[in-house]
C-alpha cells in the first residue's frame, strides 16, 4: 500500500475504532441512567435514543472497524494472520459485532415497548433490565483490551506468520 | 492500527521476529476467549438459541418488588 494511502487507511481505522468505544461509553452512561432514574418519561426516552444510537452510531461504526482493520491488515506487512495480537483483534471486532447485531433484536423490543402510548407498571419494570448496562459493559471491557492490544503490540507470531517471515527471509536471501 | 511506519512509540514492527514457543499472554488470552465463547454458546443455547427480548427480561412480572416508576403511564 502506498504511504498515503496507508496513513488514510490507518485515520479511518483508529477514528472508527476508537469511535465504535466512545460510543460505547455514551451508550453505557445512557443504560445507566436508564436502568436508574426514577422518571418514566426519561426513562423511555433513554431507550428510543439508545436504538437510535445502536443502528445509527455502534452499528456503522463496529462495521468500519472491522473493515478498516482487515484493509489495514491485509494492506500492510502485519498480515490478518501472522501476528497473535492481530488474530485476537480479528475475533474480539468479530464477536462484539454478532453479539451487537443480535442484541438490536432486545434493543428494538424495550424500544418498541417504551413507543407505546400507555405502558403498564409491568412494562416499565420489563424496560428497566440491567441488560443494556452489562452488554454495553462487557462490550467496553472488549473494546479496550483491543485498544491497548493495538496500542502495545505484543509480540508472538503464529506458526503461519514465523512459516511466512521464514520463507521471506529465505528468499531474501537467495 | 497495524502501521508499519507508525510504531515509533511502542517501537515495534512486524519484522522484530518471533521468540520460539506461543507467549504466555497467547496462552492466557486464549483460554480466556474460550471461557467467553463457551459462556456466551451456553447462555444462548439455554435461551433457546435466540438472543432476542425474552433473554433479558423478568418473565410472568413476578420479578420482585416494581421499582418505583413502575406504575400506569398515561401520555397526553
Amino acid at each position: 500500500m502506498a504511504p498515503g494511502l496507508r496513513k488514510f487507511a490507518l485515520t479511518a481505522h483508529v477514528t472508527s475504532s476508537v469511535g465504535w468505544l466512545g460510543a460505547v461509553a455514551a451508550f453505557l452512561a445512557l443504560a445507566v441512567a436508564g436502568l436508574t432514574s426514577q422518571d418514566a418519561h426519561l426513562v423511555r426516552a433513554i431507550y428510543l435514543v439508545m436504538q437510535l444510537t445502536g443502528w445509527f452510531v455502534l452499528v456503522p461504526l463496529a462495521f468500519a472497524s472491522l473493515l478498516t482493520g482487515l484493509v489495514q491488515s491485509l494492506g500492510t506487512e502485519w498480515g490478518l494472520f501472522r501476528h497473535y495480537w492481530v488474530l485476537f483483534k480479528l475475533l474480539i471486532n468479530v464477536f462484539a459485532t454478532i453479539v451487537l447485531l443480535m442484541y438490536m433484536q432486545t434493543l428494538g423490543y424495550l424500544a418498541g415497548l417504551a413507543a407505546e402510548t400507555t405502558l403498564s407498571g409491568g412494562d416499565l419494570r420489563v424496560l428497566q433490565t440491567p441488560s443494556p448496562v452489562l452488554h454495553a459493559g462487557a462490550a467496553l471491557l472488549l473494546l479496550l483490551v483491543a485498544t491497548t492490544l493495538a496500542v502495545y503490540k505484543p509480540r508472538g507470531m503464529t506458526p503461519y506468520g514465523a512459516r511466512k517471515q521464514h520463507e521471506q527471509r529465505t528468499v531474501s536471501r537467495s | 492500527m497495524t502501521d508499519p511506519d507508525s510504531n515509533g512509540d511502542t517501537g515495534v514492527g512486524p519484522e522484530r521476529g518471533s521468540s520460539t514457543g506461543t507467549p504466555v499472554w497467547v496462552k492466557v488470552f486464549g483460554i480466556i476467549a474460550l471461557v467467553v465463547v463457551l459462556l456466551f454458546v451456553f447462555l444462548l443455547l439455554a435461551g433457546g438459541g435466540g438472543h432476542g427480548p425474552g433473554r433479558h427480561t423478568p418473565s410472568g412480572g413476578a420479578g420482585g418488588p416494581a421499582p418505583a416508576i413502575a406504575h400506569a403511564v398515561q401520555l397526553p
